[in-house]
């Protein structure tokens, strides 16, 4: 018998002053005792609202519309609070999303492990404390911790005291939820390790929740792959690689490739997931879907088991004679890829842009912040040393961790902050210019060719404008257009970043847009002005796994047609190769290797650059051998 | 330890500030108000010597001698504790009309304030906690009604049904029968006389806790390290009190003396309506009669107090959160 | 569920509500069964005030009745001291209140608005350093013993001079939250963005930063109003009300002298204080309709 068993969950939120929204439908799944069983999902598809009901932390206005949550023969899912509280910790426990806050900030930390301790055993005084040290142990922090604050550790001390302290009680099943989104990779890389080391030892089950296709698939026996609100595909990890029968899986695995390969092939699922409120008819991943059969619009798919897997796919089951064709559409033969669109990059390419003229020059350069603290002066050394050189028609990833003095030398390349030694030098079209800390109006000339692209789309766009109104300011301020020139540029715009046609879009407001549109647009007010270089801050760090390729192609389509140069800021190796011809590693503030994206990646000589290759979870590694 | 360094520098210079503004006040008036003391109290034939009209014109504004001379001769004053003499009450120094009526406030608003941040609080933490059941409704219903009703207006209402109409308690006064001094009689007297000003100044001053506190302390139900406890299976009360309500305490905490300033004001009004022998009614009173000598002394001690309830509620915070030491560091 | 989202700007939440701006807001706040309920209250109460001499039976400083007696048919609520009728002096009184609320509320708006913005965008400078102290100086002092202090000096107090010294007085809070609104808008990419496309200070702070605080700002013009009228009542209740007009407060200060409780001249103390804690009610019924935009975790769902 399953540890947990979850048949036919459905969950439902009913808002007061806005329409209800199944956020999960009719969703089965099981899990058993010891296995560690994965959960994929991009943002939006209820992942998150299946853990918080198998916890039973759902809050208004979610509620369990229906279905049963077994565990350990018990339905849970309709038990009292009061009921409920012999299972938790000592049975459930969980682990949530990194954050400040998932321990309570104004006491020790010691007492929030003393107080559920002393709860659910009967171990008190000297015996709690020592438990408390051996679970500090187990998670390789210092007892010495015990007594801080929360927020006196840092992000990933935070989160492995919660790992310890999911562990408390020795519990048989643990929901981790997104438990290292937000951290730098290699702490990420190094807490998952920690996970499945006490995985294999205690065997606990978990229930794995992410959005991080690339951990999910490193660590899980069992992969589950939700979309609005239902699981559409559940394979043994292994068989799910080699065989991916949904297409949105193939979809998701289609948007990781191989960086050490000649040739960089990823695919995108273009659209956006439909709105729960307004369910289409069919499957629900029909629009976006190109192995769509007539059949696929009307009648929503069954689970269907193929193998030893299920799958909610008419096409899935009819390719593999799980079905019947009763529509008689063509179905083409099984095909392990996502056929929709892609996004190539080949090293030679690359190779030639290497040979492009320099753009910008950072020479030697370093930058020290000095800092007031009552009378003393802290001196923080951000950046050391650092020399490259980025070129007109390339694109350039500098590449590092928080706090590696990426930012630093991008506000310094785009005129904000002054380095404190050494010279930065832009080759503009208009002659040689040294960057320094610009003020009015120079820096207002110099952002004519120098223009930036956020991290956050959500936050880059002002929510009471509409795109027109945004698009127009840097084309009235640099190329004083106006009336129906104004409009025309505007319209031009959004057809360049294939936001067509355009005259629909310019007086829609940015909530209206999908995240990968609303980066398109922020790409589209940083070519307004025409510029030569763009500084590209992480720009795809904060889309859902499917649609980053779509923009990384839109950059890449840029390079081509308008030779402009790019800096992309990142911390993520594998979108650097993918978008880069050059890369520059940094670390505390010093840059430790750099040369062609291919030749880094392939034999990095730099142990820090070994670290982060290290630290990419690669799926792919199991299939290939 | 830099938070509470910075703390009491804040104190200091707001203390500066208050003084400051306090000087400035009737010097920035038409007229020479220090001038008009002096010719008033002859008018009631009461006579200054030469050191109390020097100290009318040390506090008020001289019309000869440059500010900064002013500024000096006035601070001189202030730290020998020399407020003037009072027009109303002369030959009575301002420091002595006041120091009568100080501990009639202290004890009164002391009381409510101690009373009223229990109760609010209390109130608060519950219905946030038992958030859209009937008692929450009630609660933030009635809170959001009697929070915006005028205090002078309920001790009219308090005087009327109360004093009048049932003829429970006095309406006037601070003590009747009895004189004052610490005996069992004049306790009860003074304490019947207090009922009625208290029961205005609790009527209205817990509001302001309770919508509080409930609105924090709904926030912080929706933080993480609350669903954590829950998903620990901790007992309810413990999550409520040492997970909830402890951090949503923290803000009501930083609040408590800036609402201290606002009881002081309702508490002006409320002792001219109940008559009560407090520092309010004395302000009321030097308002009427432009006895500016009593009203500058009063309007510098309720800021000062405010000030020092401020740092003390400031200290007490840097203790209660962790990170505030920090923060400021 | 999202996990890389930041949080939720007010208006990001107003945006999806509606497309047109003013249809956005009109649902949001109209949504809220207590807005509803304040804004038709004021509307009646704007009405009254506009329409005073048709409504009032009587003129304000008509003193040609007999002092003193209680309700009758020809006078609802009686008769004060000097023989004037109560209530043609309450429907008076709701011009003093409404316009003491609307000048104070917008004039402490603005200097909020001023000081808020301009030590927000500036943060960390010593422009910074010393408008957050002068803000939390103003905090700390009790409002309402300097409003006397400053209002006792003068002889003639117009409506201007309460205005004036109330706003003086009460912009602190205000001025406060902007400026921990406006740090955290400052810091958002759009406003980075808006540098980068050209914009000056002037025009960022104004068009990017400003439409992204109107409903902090419209619920702190909201409060000060609500302040500026019960501070407006308390002055004049201490005697200290506007001398050439006579105010709700005003009212009750001639009751209270008039020894109207112990004469059983209960109406004149009730009604003026009642009208007034219907009217601080409903705006304060407005402002919880503004919170539930720029406070998601107050909407009740």
């Amino acid at each position: 018998m399953a540890l947990l068993d979850v048949r036919d969950l459905s969950i439902r939120y009913e808002p007061k002053q806005r329409a209800a929204v199944d956020a999960v439908s009719h969703l089965s799944f099981s899990i058993d005792d010891g296995e560690f069983v994965g959960l994929i999902g991009e943002s939006g598809s209820g992942k998150t609202t299946v853990g918080m009901a198998v916890l039973r932390l759902l809050e208004r206005p979610g509620r369990i519309s229906g279905g049963s949550i077994t565990f350990d023969g018990t339905d849970i899912a309709h038990l009292s609070q009061d009921e409920l509280r012999k299972y938790r910790w000592r049975e459930i426990s969980t682990v949530f999303q990194s954050s400040m806050n998932s321990l309570n900030p104004v006491t020790r930390v010691e007492a929030q492990f003393a107080d559920v301790i002393q709860c659910h055993t009967a171990l008190r005084g000297r015996e709690v404390t020592e438990r408390i040290r051996t679970l500090f142990d187990m998670v390789l922090i210092d007892p010495k911790f015990m007594t801080a604050f929360p927020h006196e550790l840092s992000g990933g001390m935070r989160q492995r005291i919660n790992l310890a302290l999911a562990l408390a009680i020795g519990p048989r099943f643990v929901v981790l939820d997104e438990p290292t989104t937000g951290l730098d990779v290699v702490v990420q890389h190094s807490i998952l390790e920690n996970v499945r080391r006490l995985q294999a030892e205690l065997g606990f089950a978990v229930l794995f929740i992410s959005h991080d296709l690339g951990t999910v698939l490193d660590l899980s026996d069992r992969t589950m792959v939700m979309y609005a609100g239902k699981i559409v595909e559940e394979q043994a990890t292994r068989q799910l690689l080699r065989e991916p029968l949904h297409p949105y899986t193939k979809g998701l695995l289609g948007s990781y490739g191989d960086p050490r390969a000649e040739t960089v092939r990823i695919t995108y699922v273009p659209g956006r997931p439909p709105d729960l409120a307004h369910r289409p008819g069919g499957c629900a991943f029909a629009a976006r879907c190109p192995e769509r059969i007539d059949g696929c619009t009307e009648l929503e798919p069954a689970e269907t088991e193929i193998g030893d897997g299920l799958v909610a796919c008419h096409v899935a089951a009819i390719q593999r004679g799980a079905a019947d064709n009763t529509t008689g559409a063509e179905v083409g033969p099984a095909i392990r890829t996502f056929a929709g669109p892609q996004f190539v990059k080949s090293a030679a390419e690359s190779a030639e842009a290497v040979r492009g003229r320099p753009l910008v020059t950072v020479d030697n350069v370093s930058k020290t912040y000095v800092r007031r603290q009552g009378l003393r002066a802290v001196r923080t050394e951000a950046v050391t040393g650092a020399s490259f050189v980025l070129r007109r028609g390339g694109v350039t990833a500098l590449v590092g961790q928080s706090g590696s003095g990426k930012s630093t030398i991008a506000r310094m390349i785009t005129g904000v902050d002054a380095p404190t030694s050494g010279q930065i030098t832009f080759h503009g079209s208009d002659g040689d210019q040294v960057v320094a800390r610009m003020r009015g109006r120079r820096l207002r000339s110099y952002r004519g060719s120098v223009q930036m692209v956020f991290q956050d789309p959500y936050s880059a766009l002002n929510p009471t404008k509409t795109l027109g109104a945004t698009l127009a300011r840097p084309l009235i301020n640099f190329q004083h257009l106006h009336g129906t020139q104004l409009r025309d540029r505007v319209i031009d715009l959004l057809e360049t970043v294939a936001l067509s046609p355009g005259g629909r879009f310019v007086n829609r407001y940015p909530h209206e847009l999908s995240g990968g549109q609303r980066q398109r647009v922020v790409i589209a007010r940083a070519l307004a002005v025409e510029p030569e270089l763009i500084v590209a801050d992480e720009p795809i760090s904060s889309l859902d796994v499917s649609i980053r390729a779509e923009v990384l192609e839109l950059f890449d389509k840029l390079v081509h047609e308008r030779s402009v140069g790019i800096l992309y800021i990142t911390h993520d190796l594998l979108s650097a190769r993918m978008l880069c011809d050059e890369v520059v590693v940094l670390n505390e503030g010093k840059v430790v290797e750099q040369g062609p994206s291919l030749d880094v990646i392939r034999s990095p000589q730099d142990d820090y650059t070994r670290l982060l290759l290290d630290a990419i979870p690669n799926p792919f590694a199991a299939t290939r051998d | 330890m830099r938070y509470f360094v910075r703390k009491i520098g804040f104190f200091v210079l707001t203390l500066w500030a208050v003084v400051t503004l306090n000087f400035l006040i009737p010097r920035l008036q038409p007229g020479d108000p220090a001038e008009l003391m002096v010719q008033n109290l002859a008018g009631k034939n009461a006579q200054l010597n030469r050191a109390q009209v020097e100290a009318m014109r040390d506090l008020l504004g001289a019309p000869s001698g440059s500010l900064l001379s002013q500024y000096w001769n006035y601070l001189v004053q202030l730290i020998h504790g020399n407020l003037g003499v009072s027009y109303t009450y002369f030959p009575y120094t301002v420091a002595e009309v006041i120091g009568k009526a100080f501990w009639w406030t202290v004890i009164l608003v002391g009381t409510v304030q101690v009373l009223s941040f229990a109760i609010g609080i209390l109130l608060g933490a519950f219905a946030a906690w038992r958030r859209n059941s009937r008692f929450d409704t009630s609660v933030t219903v009635i809170s959001t009604f009697v929070g915006t009703l005028q205090p002078f207006w309920i001790a009219l209402l308090l005087i009327y049904g109360l004093g009048y109409g049932l003829g429970w308690f006095p309406t006037a006064g601070g003590y009747q029968a009895s004189t004052p001094g610490f005996n069992g009689a004049f306790v009860y007297d003074a304490m019947s006389h207090a009922f009625l000003p208290a029961l205005t100044l609790m009527i209205v001053t817990p509001i302001g806790w309770i919508l509080g506190m409930r609105n924090t302390m709904i926030m912080n139900l929706g933080e993480d390290y609350i669903r954590l406890a829950r998903a620990k299976g901790l007992p309810d009360r413990m999550i409520a009190l040492r997970y909830a309500a402890r951090n949503a305490l923290l803000p009501s905490v930083a609040g408590f003396a800036l609402a201290l300033g606002g009881i002081l004001g309702g508490t002006i009004l409320v002792e001219t309506v109940f008559d009560y022998p407090g520092l309010g009614r004395l302000m009321g009173e030097a308002v009427g009669i432009k006895d500016y000598p009593l009203l500058q002394g009063l309007m510098l001690l309720t800021a000062v107090a405010t000030l020092l309830a401020n740092l003390i509620a400031d200290l007490l915070y840097g203790i209660l959160d962790p990170r505030a030491r920090r923060a400021a560091a | 569920m999202s996990s890389t989202q930041n949080a939720v700007l007010p208006e990001e939440q107003v945006a999806a509500a509606g497309t047109d701006p003013v249809d956005r807001w009109y649902r949001v706040v109209w949504s809220s069964k207590k807005a509803r309920v304040g804004v038709v209250v004021v509307a009646i109460y704007v009405l009254v005030a506009l329409l005073a001499p048709v409504i009032a039976p009587y003129g304000p400083t008509d003193g040609s009745f007999t002092p003193l007696t209680g309700p009758s048919a020809q006078h609802l609520l009686g008769t004060n001291v000097a023989g004037v009728d109560v209530f043609s002096q309450v429907i008076y009184g709701s011009r003093v209140s409404l316009l003491v609320g609307l000048l104070g509320g917008l004039l402490a708006t603005a200097i909020a608005l001023l000081i808020g913005m301009v030590s927000g965008y500036a943060e960390g400078t010593v422009v910074d350093d010393v408008l957050t102290f002068l803000t939390n100086t103003a905090l700390v002092i009790p409002v309402l013993p300097l409003i006397i202090t400053l209002v006792a000096y003068s002889d003639t107090r117009g409506i201007p001079l309460i205005v004036g010294v109330i706003a003086f007085t009460s912009w602190a809070g205000a001025a406060r939250s902007k400026r921990a609104q406006i740090i955290t808008l400052r810091n958002r990419d759009f406003v980075t963005a808006a540098k980068f496309s050209g914009d000056g200070t002037f025009r960022i702070i104004f068009s990017e930063i400003l439409p992204n605080m109107t409903s902090l700002v419209a619920a702190a013009f909201v409060g000060a109003a609500t302040g500026a009228i019960g501070a407006e009542a308390g002055l004049a209740v201490l005697g200290l009300g506007s001398s050439d007009s006579v105010s709700w407060g005003t009212i009750l200060y001639q009751a209270d002298a008039a020894g109207a409780i112990s004469q059983g001249l209960f109406v004149w103390v009730f009604v003026p204080g009642l009208v007034l804690a219907i009217l601080i009610t409903s705006m304060a019924f407005i402002n919880f309709g503004i919170d539930l935009l720029s406070n998601p975790h107050l909407r009740e769902d």
